[in-house]
């Protein structure tokens, strides 16, 4: 028993755990929109344009968050915006923006001859955590599961059929957008758990997961939040004791996960075929 | 009483006027594209039924479309009830082709079929215990209640369709556009979509079913219009 409770002596490891739940719940709440919207490719784009904001931040003595957060949400409308030209596909530029602006971020550092803070920009660093940190990471979390909670029945309608959602009047732009504007809290929220490089893993993983086990979409929700939330803290006990880098060790806890949630399908539904998500979704009409 | 989404105010329907006119209508789908639509004139009398008969690709989706809002009007005009579009949202319905809706996400055909009222509650409001009622009368009314907990990828193609018919049913609308609904269903489905379809417009609503094979249908409907590359045209 000693060995769940030893770490809670430090005041760090304390704030890291509380971090690790809501950022746990944030990301997988979300991340349920994200999976079943086909977007974790956005995801995946968002997380890593945040690392150009964090270095410029880090370079001139600003807010981290701040400048991961303002990379990010430039990243997301510009997505946004460059891909209602149809020349170009959003496909295409969400595997090239973030490309771009990692080159930026990497680009940036270097001048500096210093990788030792690239490292947890990469792959996060929730012990790092600090009081005015957790005081962010509250209430970005609280405004975009708030936006979640008010919005839930829209993004329904608009995840399942976007052309109903709008000829009842729904701006499906200003759906679109916001989805896209609370994704770059989360991202931002997420990198300082586990960092630009694994924050998409946090998004999708415990939902991949949650998704094997259930269909119903409350169901899948809690479960990918208990999941998430596992993971962040078992990622964090194992950091304690074996002295691995929290991020990543976060991000093995989730696969381990899911490998299990995979296993307990399989043996408990032998027969029935796994749910295979058509590609066909990402032609939606979102003008 | 506000449209509840778009915050534009709910107008009677003129008695004189048609359930829909259309002049002169011209609709692409971007600004100098081709026109998927053409010169397009039609005037549908309310409380009548009317099959726009066309291959794939006639245009048929693409007037939908354009009646609801979802595609923007180059040129000509609609009213629908004597009023400009915007005006009249929830007084029409589209039921869009199956493949428009993403059956794998994880929601159960009640959620499904709710969204129809969501029309009436606007942003922040949950669907009540009126709305579950009016969901599942009109469930009943496809002959498929007994689906009501299932999650909307178990069902076979005829169930899609009687769920989508469902929907449609609880916005309460007084124009009904149905795309295909009768493609690639089963005979009962068939039988059942006919029945209510003959129903709706015995309670003096107007209904247009777009449909590519018109043979069976015969009969069935007050008027034909044929649709041929963007025009109306005659057999």
């Amino acid at each position: 028993m000693h060995y769940l409770t030893d770490p809670f002596q430090y005041e760090f490891i304390r704030r890291a755990v509380v971090a690790a739940v809501i950022i746990g719940v944030l990301c997988a709440a979300l991340g349920t929109f994200v999976v079943l919207r086909r977007m974790a490719v956005v995801g995946h784009a968002l997380t890593h344009s945040a690392l150009p904001g964090l270095v410029i931040a880090y370079l001139m003595g600003g807010s981290l968050f701040a400048g991961a957060l303002m990379a990010t949400v430039l990243t997301a409308l510009g997505i946004g915006f460059l891909a209602r030209d149809e020349n170009v596909y959003e496909d295409t530029l969400v595997g090239m923006v973030p490309n771009v602006m990692f080159a930026i971020g990497i680009l940036l550092i270097s001048t500096t001859k210093s990788f030792r803070d690239l490292f947890s920009m990469l792959f996060g660093n929730i012990l790092g955590v600090t009081e005015g940190d957790l005081h962010l990471i509250m209430l970005i979390s609280a405004v975009s599961l708030m936006a979640l909670f008010l919005f839930y029945k829209e993004l329904k309608l608009f995840s399942v059929d976007p052309n109903y959602a709008k000829t009842i009047g729904i701006r499906v732009k200003f759906m679109h957008y916001g989805i896209l504007l609370f994704l770059s809290f989360t991202v931002v929220v997420g990198i300082q758990a586990v960092g630009t490089v694994l924050t998409n893993a946090l998004l999708v993983i415990p939902v991949a997961a949650a998704r094997l086990l259930t269909e119903r979409l409350g169901v899948m929700m809690v479960l990918s939040c208990i999941f998430a939330v596992l993971s962040a803290v078992g990622g964090i006990y194992v950091s304690y004791y074996f002295g691995s880098a929290s991020g990543a060790s976060i991000v093995i806890f989730a696969a381990l996960i899911f490998g299990l949630a995979w296993i307990a399908r399989n043996l408990s539904f032998p027969r029935k075929r796994v749910l295979k998500p058509d590609t066909r979704r990402s032609s939606e009409s979102i003008n | 009483m506000k449209f509840p989404y778009c915050q534009h105010r709910h107008s009677t329907p003129d008695p004189k006027s048609p359930a829909l006119e259309i002049q002169g209508l011209g609709v692409s789908y971007s600004s100098e594209g081709k026109f998927a639509l053409r010169d397009f004139d039609i005037s549908v009398p309310a409380g009548s039924s009317l099959a726009l008969v066309g291959p794939n690709g006639a245009g048929k989706s693409t007037l939908f479309k354009a009646i609801c809002g979802l595609l923007p009007i180059r040129k000509g005009r609609i009213r629908v009830f004597g009023h400009p579009l915007v005006a009249c949202h929830h007084r029409v319905v589209y039921l869009p082709q199956r493949s428009e809706i993403d059956w794998y996400f994880p929601v159960s055909v009640l959620d499904l079929v709710v969204m129809g009222r969501y029309v009436y509650l606007g942003w922040f409001n949950r669907p009540g215990r009126r709305d579950i009622e009016i969901a599942r009368h009109a469930l009943k009314e496809m002959n498929v209640l007994d689906l009501v907990d299932r999650q909307i990828s178990k069902l076979s193609g005829g169930q899609q369709q009687r769920v989508l018919i469902a929907r449609a049913l609880t916005q309460n609308a007084d124009l009904l556009l149905l795309d295909e609904p009768l493609n690639a269903v089963d005979v009962s489905t068939r039988q059942t979509v006919a029945e209510v379809l003959h129903k709706i417009k015995a309670q003096g609503k107007t209904v247009i079913v777009a449909t590519h094979y018109y043979n069976q249908e015969e009969g069935r409907y007050d008027k034909a219009i044929y649709l041929k590359d963007g025009q109306k045209c005659i057999i």
